[in-house]
């Protein structure tokens, strides 16, 4: 008989405060999923035979510790959630003579129920789910589909293992709170009569503040570099920033309509203002956390989305042509003549010999040093002291001569001697003339929009500037003194030469090894040296990446957007539960049921909207920060991010709308309740 | 012509699914003057509260009709029921029933805000009830801050500043400690003695006592009413307590 007393009581617990758990089986049970189908996946032996499968299992293996972090933090916000409401009725077992110890065994068996049946259903459904989410992966990286159902009793464990102790640590804060608060405390603290909430300009005001700082630097931000390292201070900006506005300054907003007479004593007004200042301060919390997930998800959506759409273009950037040969010449005399002559033969002879006509040519030379642009002076510099010292000004500098130019452009540039065609990857350059030194000054005869495909430039942090000269020698003979602490001179010579044929991807990357092989005989005596990259090499690579990073993206998403659901559920309970009194005493004071049910409609479609307004904000604002980091991915595609986002915000609107029209229900069910009794 | 014309009302509950039915009020008939201060004494469970909701239109009646000022209750429709509750009485609950979002001043400006008024026109209308109820230095403040007796002061006064032909007030000493209760009462009487029709329904004596007439409720049906006369509050505490022990032992109609 005593033996199925605790758990009976949790049963009916659980059973009686369903409206409550249900949701919270769900989410629990959703995140044990979601846990073991990213865990399934980061081992799964069909996933690391794709090609760049072993960079999607470590991607994976990641995404899992961050749900593992969020599905902790969430699982705790929910929980506290639960346990204030239930903190009533374990009042009255205290009352009724039940020790805090007995109550405490009540909730070691509520959650070793919730903690059993969220495992069991949410690993049950992750097996089911998981081939599912394979076969979509494989399906993302064009890979060999295979049907076969395999179970990952790793993965098994290690889920259980960290939700095992996720469960621990909700148990034991229930606990925490339990021994805190007296019988009397825990019967009333439902309807501990809460202060209305000032007005805190000083918070509302910061609040403003950092968000608005956080804007100005998202926006104002021009290098990718420094938007990578700012990138991460802007988020933080943007949370407290958007908690503070959402929870003070909401209020203060509030504060300062009622302060205006004429608007605030108006029937529509008078109601609606009052109780949303008097609501935000407890739900602005839950509101902005809603605001932030929302945030996050289209962040994470739009940017991995374009990333993996775009990742041809990336890959085509990154090497403009099928093979890519970039060689390091011993000195710039060796641009003039020589060794570079013999290598070219060389390859060409060997192109002859396998029947390969190519049906496209980069051939160029060029001169590169890293220089510190000032106004129209470029100070040349070593490679070392750029990395180490990353400003603004900084430029990787290329001269190449205007025949090589038109030769690989297929153009008919004409330039005089003392002129220049610039070409800047990022920005523009608008002085007259450029100088790098005295004697070494070029009048610019024209900008360039384009340049020969080039994978270093497209890869590099730092923006570049080609200088195109009617003579190579001629115009780079005043700069060859200049040496590095080192000794070494600042310029370096490098010949690029790109080639595309029609060959099939894997014959493609034979002769890549074919001319390599080549090269290397001739090492030493003919160049510092050569790198040779196919792109078909490289795709795979590319698309393990980017498909891995969408497909986290995907999967992260989903865990968010269960999160911000939950949350929009329980804010509509709650907030059902706060009106239903306040309902019945405006009803008997004289409202209509037109008049009250427009008032909360107006006021839960103004508090609903605040979050998804908020992260539309907060991603338009990102948009420049975001394309900036895109670009160290070599994406530099705007229609494509500005598509994704756009995409992935009316996705997350209509979704968001979906939610609210049946957590909408709930509210409307308590209210209505409410009613029926009365 | 009587203010409350209250004739043959009967209100029968009928379970959801119309299993069993309770007869909360058999036949009530009653009426209400202009400037009377009436008090309705029942046992819980004697149909109360079910006669308030009645007299408040929030419940509509099985049969008979409340007649307000010559005007049949159960002939508004709807829709204009709460606008015709605003404009016509005025409420004070046991449980004060004010809105904690609110400041007293805005709590006790609700009736009117709903009905349009100026902010100048409620301004001026507050001040004399506010004087008179000593709220004066208390409108700023929120519910939470305030006790009891002030709580419900400020519902008296949400009451009254819709001048209402009625007053209706459901126990509203319930909640009170007994200082509260006599400030109340006092106010009460006071507010009546101003020309204010008040209806309370209560079980306690002591608040019966302060009322110019008591009617008795048991068993859905008005057993009994006193008047005042001359008697002075602790006359009719004596009398009243007699009735009530009538009542409870099961005596025949006095």
């Amino acid at each position: 008989m005593k033996i199925g007393f605790y758990p009976r009581l949790a049963l009916d617990g659980i059973r009686k405060n369903r409206r409550m758990y249900i949701p919270y089986l769900l989410t629990c049970a959703g995140m044990v999923m979601m846990e073991y189908i990213i865990l399934f996946l980061s081992c799964s032996g069909t996933v690391k035979h794709l090609s760049g499968g072993r960079t999607i299992a470590a991607m994976m293996e990641l995404g899992g510790w961050v749900i593992a972090l969020f599905a902790c933090l969430f699982l705790f916000y929910t929980n506290s959630f639960l346990i204030r409401r239930r903190k009533k009725e374990f009042g009255l077992y205290n009352i009724l003579g039940m020790g805090k110890r007995h109550i405490g065994l009540i909730l070691l068996w509520e959650t070793l129920l919730v903690a059993a049946v969220s495992l069991l259903t949410g690993l049950a459904c992750g097996i089911a789910v998981s081939k599912l989410a394979e076969l979509g992966l494989v399906n993302l990286m064009r890979g060999g589909v295979d049907y076969a159902v395999s179970v990952s009793w790793r993965s098994i464990g290690v889920t259980a293992a960290l939700f095992g102790v996720i469960f621990v640590l909700l148990f034991l804060n229930a606990l925490r709170q339990l021994r805190f608060s007296s019988a009397i405390a825990l019967l009333r603290s439902e309807n501990t009569g809460e202060k209305p909430p000032r007005a805190n300009w000083v918070a509302g005001g910061l609040g403003l503040l950092i968000l608005a700082a956080a804007y100005v630097i998202a926006v104002s931000v021009q290098d990718p570099l420094a938007a990578l390292l700012l990138f991460f201070v802007a988020v933080l900006m943007v949370i407290v920033g958007t908690y503070l506005l959402m929870i003070a300054g909401s209020v203060t907003l509030c504060r300062l309509l009622q302060h205006s007479r004429r608007y605030y004593y108006r029937p529509n007004h008078f109601v609606s203002v009052s109780s949303m200042a008097y609501r935000m301060k407890r739900n602005g919390a839950g509101l902005a956390s809603i605001c932030i997930l929302a945030t996050m998800v289209l962040v994470t959506l739009s940017s991995t989305a374009s990333l993996f759409f775009g990742a041809e273009d990336s890959l085509h950037s990154r090497y403009p042509r099928q093979l890519n040969a970039a060689t390091g010449l011993h000195s710039l005399d060796d641009l003039a003549d020589g060794p570079m002559q013999t290598l070219r033969a060389a390859w060409t002879e060997q192109l002859d010999e396998a029947g390969v006509t190519p049906t496209a040519v980069d051939d160029y030379r060029c001169a590169t040093a890293a220089g510190q642009l000032f106004g129209s002076q470029m100070k040349l510099i070593g490679q070392d002291g750029m990395y180490s010292n990353m400003d603004s000004n900084y430029y990787s500098v290329y001269f190449v001569p205007l025949s090589d130019y038109n030769a690989s452009m297929g153009t008919h540039e004409t330039l005089q001697p003392g002129e220049a065609l610039i070409y800047l990857s990022r920005g523009s350059y608008n002085e007259p003339q450029i100088s790098f030194g005295p004697d070494c000054v070029f009048s610019v005869a024209g900008k360039l929009d384009r340049f020969i495909g080039n994978g270093d430039i497209a890869m590099n942090v730092i923006p570049s500037m080609v200088v195109v000269v009617p003579d190579l020698m001629a115009a780079i003979q005043p700069l060859r003194s200049l040496k590095d602490d080192s000794g070494e001179t600042l310029l370096e010579a490098m010949w690029y030469l790109g080639l595309d044929t029609d060959l099939t991807p894997e014959e493609q990357s034979e002769l890549g090894m074919e001319l390599g092989n080549l090269a290397a005989n001739y090492k030493w005596c003919m160049y510092k040296w050569c790198m040779i990259s196919s792109r078909e090499d490289n795709r795979a690579d590319f698309y393990g990446t980017y498909g891995g990073l969408f497909y986290l993206g995907i999967l992260l998403s989903v865990v968010f957007l269960f999160a911000a659901v939950l949350m929009i559920y329980y804010k509509q309970l709650s907030e059902g539960y706060e009106d239903q009194a306040r309902f019945e005493i405006m009803q008997k004071v004289g409202m209509t049921k037109k008049e009250i049910r427009r008032s909360i409609n107006s006021q839960l479609l103004t508090v609903f909207y605040l979050p998804l307004i908020g992260a539309g904000l907060h991603l338009s604002f990102a948009f420049p920060m975001i394309h900036k980091l895109l670009l160290l991915f070599n994406l530099n595609n705007v229609r494509l991010f500005a598509a994704t986002t756009a995409i992935s915000f009316a996705v997350f609107a209509l979704f968001y709308a979906l939610v609210y029209r049946i957590t909408s229900n709930a509210y409307y069910h308590i209210v209505s309740g409410a009613r029926a009794e009365a | 012509m009587s203010l409350l014309e209250v004739s043959g009302l009967k209100k029968v509950y009928t379970t959801r699914f119309g299993g069993s039915s309770v007869e909360a009020l058999r036949n009530v008939n009653f009426s209400v003057e202009q400037g009377e201060y009436v008090a309705i004494m029942g046992e819980s469970g004697s149909g109360k509260t079910t006669l308030l909701n009645l007299l408040a239109a929030l419940d509509r009646p099985t049969a008979g009709q409340v007649l307000l000022n010559g005007r049949d209750l159960s002939q508004i429709k709807d829709s204009e029921l709460a606008l015709f509750r605003r404009e016509n009485l005025g409420f004070v609950f046991q449980e004060f029933n004010l809105l904690d979002n609110f400041s007293l001043e805005d709590n006790i400006y609700l009736p009117l805000v709903l009905s349009g008024e100026s902010y100048t026109e409620m301004h001026s209308r507050l001040q004399p009830i506010a004087r008179q109820l000593g709220l004066t230095e208390l409108l700023k403040k929120y519910p939470y801050e305030l006790s009891g007796g002030q709580k419900q002061r400020a519902a008296v006064a949400r009451a009254m500043i819709t001048d209402p032909r009625l007053i209706l007030a459901d126990e509203p000493t319930g909640a009170l400690d007994s200082r509260a209760t006599d400030e109340l009462l006092r106010l009460f009487g006071e507010v009546n003695r101003q020309g204010q029709t008040v209806l309370m329904v209560t079980h306690s004596v002591r608040a019966a006592s302060t009322a110019g007439r008591v009617l008795f409720i048991k068993d859905g049906e008005v057993f009994h009413q006193l008047y005042r006369g001359d008697s002075t509050d602790e006359q009719l505490y004596q009398k009243i307590s007699h009735t009530l022990t009538l009542l409870a032992t099961g005596g025949d109609r006095a």
